[in-house]
């Protein structure tokens, strides 16, 4: 049983379909491994359907009807398109670990070396390209370079385990940091750790070379 | 088309009075005009029946039932969402229409029928937001076919928490009328507007900063209505 979920404002703009690409997917990650935390989702999309029926109607165009049943007939007469999956190449995960559903329809880049021990792929998410999503790996006991965030980073831990001083996170955990947050993330010493993380900014490291590594990896 | 762009938002007192909860307008759309037909909201039974009878055996008279009381409604929300009333109309009919294609994976055991349609309709806004008009159909064709390989996928018996689609659905809306107004209209707003917590900062006169913890403290009374123990 993980400890750490997303907060309930979190959860509340997913159901609404107001949360960034790249935010929604962690929040999707994490709710495909929460038990939890699907079952609220379940309640808040029940909300919005509830919603949609209390709402007070806007009627349509005359017409209307009509122009879409010619699109339904129109859409029946060319066959279903191949599903667009991407899951050809995938870099590859310790013996266990699945690739969660909800990177199905991602591209995941292979692992680039970025310190000693320390791994990052970039995801790339068909729906918004400039989304900031990347994995990081980091063996035991590595710590990532100190920073401060600019706009919100979301993280779901894969496997493993990390610790930044507030507090540790598991596999199954999710976390949210923001500007008002510094911190120094280390993975603790029982093995390594992949985090799959979403940025709204660029992240803010201390150190020059940190910096430049960051500028490098786009993050 | 000029019609993938948003208007500013409606102002703000026009928008509040169409907040509150009502039945259906009696007009009818034009192409359904069966005036022995009372105007009452369909019970989720019955629109669950009318999206079974959409998948098999194609039910026009169905799929019109369903259109009669989603598209207005979905157009609603589209506008509330800040898309002028070209956009929602044409939005509408694209979810409509999406109604239909994935009729056939309609589980109301997963999902009840609102609810159901609701995420069709979100999630039609949501590729819009990102893609535009033509990425948003392209995007739901593409869906369609997805959907269509997970219902094959997953011919495995539900899980225990899929059983109560029904039971949460009838009790968030049982919540939901227990709530006062203001938080009922909190989680509203969250829903429907597109920059929610500045909108409810001025529908309620409130400090930006203070708006986070009035809907979590709606959220909370609704998840307590719900029968969940939180502090
Ligand atoms: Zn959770």
């Amino acid at each position: 049983m993980n400890t750490h979920h997303p907060d309930q404002l979190l959860l509340l703009s997913q159901a609404a379909g107001r949360l960034d690409a790249g935010a929604s997917l962690v929040l999707a990650t994490h709710i495909e491994m929460c038990p939890g935390c699907r079952a609220q989702m379940r309640e808040l999309e029940a909300l919005g359907g509830v919603l949609l029926d209390q709402i007070e109607p806007v009627e349509l165009a005359a017409g209307a009807f009509s122009r879409t049943l010619e699109r339904i007939d129109a859409a029946a007469s060319f066959a279903p398109r191949p599903p667009a999956r991407v899951k050809a190449t995938r870099p590859d995960l310790p013996a266990g670990l699945q690739w969660p559903h909800s990177l199905d329809g991602c591209s995941i880049s292979p692992w680039h070396r970025i310190g000693p021990d320390m791994r990052w792929s970039r995801v790339d998410l068909p729906q918004q390209r400039d989304a900031r999503v990347f994995l990081l790996r980091m063996g035991a006991g590595r710590m990532l370079a100190a920073h401060t965030h600019s706009g919100r980073e979301v993280t779901q831990v894969l496997y493993g385990a990390f610790e930044d001083g507030r507090a540790a996170w598991h596999a199954g955990d999710f976390d949210e940091a923001d500007e008002t947050i510094h911190h120094r993330p280390q993975v603790t010493a029982d093995g390594e750790c992949i985090c799959l993380v979403a940025l709204q900014g660029p992240l803010r490291f201390d150190g020059l070379l940190a910096r430049a590594l960051g500028a490098w990896m786009g993050i | 088309m000029g019609m993938n762009t948003l208007t500013a938002p409606l102002p703000l007192s026009l928008r509040l009075d169409a907040q509150v909860a009502r039945r259906p307008a009696p007009g009818h759309l034009s192409v359904m005009s069966s005036p022995s037909r009372p105007s009452r909201m369909p019970t989720p039974d019955e629109l669950s029946a009318w999206i079974r009878a959409v998948a098999d055996p194609g039910d026009r008279a169905a799929f019109a039932a369903l259109f009669r009381h989603f598209a207005p409604r979905i157009k609603a929300f589209l506008m509330r969402g800040g898309a002028d009333a070209a956009l929602a109309e044409e939005l509408a009919q694209e979810a409509m229409v999406n109604v239909w294609r994935k009729a056939a994976s309609f589980d109301p055991a997963r999902a009840q029928a609102s609810t159901w349609v609701f995420t069709i309709a979100r999630n039609l806004r949501i590729d819009y937001a990102r893609r535009g008009l033509d990425g948003a159909r392209e995007q739901s064709a593409g869906d369609a076919a997805d959907e269509l390989t997970d219902e094959l996928a997953d011919a495995a018996p539900t899980p225990p928490e899929q059983l109560a689609a029904g039971q949460i659905e009838h009790g968030v809306r049982e919540a939901l009328g227990k709530l006062p107004e203001d938080q009922a209209l909190l989680l509203r707003l969250s829903f429907y507007e597109e920059q929610p917590h500045a909108d409810i900062a001025k529908a309620l006169s409130i400090p930006l900063g203070t708006v986070k913890s009035r809907i979590r403290r709606a959220m909370e009374q609704l998840r307590r209505a719900l029968g969940h123990l939180q502090p």
